[in-house]
């Protein structure tokens, strides 16, 4: 490990006096100027525009849709679409140790202490960016039941079928929920030499009886697991990886840098349309409408 | 023979650069002249206390705004900012369920200035997460978080993570429906994680749901406990930029 912290330090650039300017003034007025300008700016941000305050704070009166401050409502969006202890805890922490550890995974000097340092950076990080917003705000359509709406309207509204809504076998194709709800899984119990295999889906039994009392170590519910967690984690793992390979088949990546550079120009996708969704895109129940159709109503 | 050269007669600019930077009271606050020749300007930001935090010289690609579009000195001085205003809030706010939400109503209707002062305190603390997050950016994006500066990249992580801490704990300070419930929804996914869930969420709340000892916890965090830690992580984070060798720049 040593002979690693003394190989970074020996390869750190070596000092070009020439190259080198005063602090004082060339940096210190950059600094005093850029202060100045924020300075002015929030002023005048402050004299124009109030801080909330609503009525004061009643346990009683749950707002209509309550919401997070708006840097977790990436997360709060996420709990919509899993378990609450994926979107809550355990995805954001993942994320950060992940953040934290790149310089860690990622070592070589290439790229450094330049802007999109290596030869595809600009290409990886706008496809990284572009096709996570993309695939997310899908997502979310999806999950929201959007397309659902808009088929039927789409249907209707050219005269096709006046009366036609989304068919029921389909169902399990509304949303996320669909996998749970939308599949007959009573009738999906089989039999393997007299022996009924799942015969109830919905209580696999896991643990032994008496030694937990948590429902979930207790008896898998399965339909509930595949779309609360096994279906969006898988999702969370597998479309970075698909990046990945793409790409790679593109030629793009050629080193460690490269495929940070796509992973997190796509983390900062996610991260930025779940944040702007939750924002301004939910409405009472959570549901998505336009931020103009959006009231806070007090219940 | 006696001397016939005299200096030559001071100009009246002379005169009053004399008066103002060669005087005792002068000299005795900044040891060095005016920063107006090459060595002073290195001793001015070498012997202050303040400056100091910067090298007296840096490579010049570092001074250019688009290699780091000063992001993270901006943040530092939200930070600033964000104390100033944060100390002055604190002269008319007590953080009891009783008053709290009388107490802003009177620093907004009844102090003079107290709107703006409000105003500036929420509108920077937005601002210093967007910064950090674009800061946070523009090291990824220009490879800065390479060896050597590793740890300091985690260090980094760590700001990040303080500073939402700090906006979170000061939203339920107006104990306001926007701040109760916010708060609510924040706290009840704390509470769903898998192992200590329920136990973080009472630690936090003082409770099992927000009341009072949040009230007064969330408080004690905003005002000193954070502020104290992220003012250590960000020396650790500034004196490591320096340890470091400067800003990164390629080999
Ligand atoms: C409260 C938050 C933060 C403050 C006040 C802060 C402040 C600074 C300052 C003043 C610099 C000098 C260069 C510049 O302005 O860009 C710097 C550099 C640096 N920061 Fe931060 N920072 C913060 C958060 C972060 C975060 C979230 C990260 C990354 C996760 C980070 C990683 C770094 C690294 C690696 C450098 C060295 C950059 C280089 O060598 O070019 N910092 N920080």
């Amino acid at each position: 490990m040593v002979s690693r912290a003394a190989a970074a330090i020996r390869t750190r650039p070596r000092r070009e006096r020439e190259a080198e300017v005063l602090v004082w003034p060339d940096l210190v007025f950059i600094e005093f100027i850029s202060a100045l300008i924020f300075s002015i700016a929030l002023m005048v941000l402050s004299a124009m525009v109030n801080a909330p305050l609503l009525n004061r704070a009643d346990p009683d009166t749950t707002p209509n849709p309550s919401k997070a401050p708006w840097y977790f409502l990436n997360l709060q969006e996420l709990l919509l679409h899993m378990e609450p202890a994926w979107a809550g805890v355990i995805v954001p922490t993942i994320a950060l140790v992940l953040i934290a550890a790149i310089p860690y995974w990622d070592r070589d000097q290439e790229g450094q202490g330049v802007w999109f340092g290596t030869k595809f950076a600009g290409r990886l990080t706008i496809f990284g960016f572009t096709a996570a917003t993309l695939i997310t705000s899908l997502l979310i359509i999806w999950d929201g039941s959007l397309h659902v709406v808009w088929t039927e309207n789409i249907i209707r509204g050219l005269g096709l079928n006046s009366d036609f809504s989304w068919p029921g076998g389909l169902d399990w194709f509304r949303n996320l929920r669909g996998f749970d709800t939308g599949i007959p899984w009573e009738s999906l119990g089989f039999s393997i030499g007299g022996f009924t295999m799942f015969a109830d889906w919905r209580a696999i039994p896991l643990g032994i009886p008496g030694t937990t009392t948590d429902p979930w170590l207790l008896n898998l519910n399965f339909p509930s697991f595949l779309s609360q967690q096994l279906i969006p984690v898988a999702t969370m793992v597998g479309l970075p990886v698909l990046f990945v390979v793409f790409c790679k088949m593109l030629g793009w990546i050629h080193t460690r840098r490269d495929i940070a550079l796509l992973i997190f120009s796509a983390f900062i996708g996610v991260y930025l349309t779940t944040t702007i969704v939750g924002t301004a895109f939910r409405g009472q129940g959570q549901d998505l409408k336009p931020p103009w159709d959006i009231v806070v109503l007090e219940e | 023979m006696a001397n016939l050269e005299r200096a030559p007669r001071k100009s009246i600019n002379d005169l009053i650069y004399d008066l103002i930077f060669k005087n005792y009271v002068w000299q005795s606050i900044f040891r060095t002249g005016y920063p107006n020749t090459p060595r002073n300007q290195m001793l001015a930001v070498a012997t202050n206390v303040f400056l100091h935090l910067h090298p007296t010289r840096i490579h010049r690609t570092h001074v250019k705004i688009t290699h780091t579009y000063c992001l993270g000195g901006l943040s530092f001085f939200m930070f600033l900012g964000l104390t100033v205003t944060g100390v002055l809030l604190m002269f008319y706010y007590v953080p009891s369920v009783e008053r709290a939400y009388q107490d802003i109503q009177a620093l907004e209707a009844n102090v003079r200035f107290g709107q703006l002062l409000r105003n500036m305190h929420r509108w920077m603390a937005h601002a210093m997460i967007i910064l950090v997050l674009l800061h946070m950016m523009r090291v990824f994006y220009t490879g800065a978080y390479k060896p050597p500066r590793e740890f300091n990249w985690v260090v980094g992580v760590v700001l990040f993570i303080l500073t939402l801490l700090l906006s979170f704990t000061g939203y339920l300070l107006p104990w306001d429906q926007l701040a109760f419930w916010a708060i609510t929804v924040g706290t009840t996914m704390v509470g769903s994680a898998p192992v200590l869930g329920d136990e973080s969420k009472f630690l936090l709340l003082g409770g099992f749901s927000v009341g009072p000892n949040a009230l007064i916890r969330f408080y004690t965090l905003h005002v000193i406990g954070l502020p104290l830690v992220i003012s250590i992580f960000m020396a650790v984070h500034f004196w490591r930029v320096r340890r470091d060798g400067g800003l990164a720049r390629p080999l």
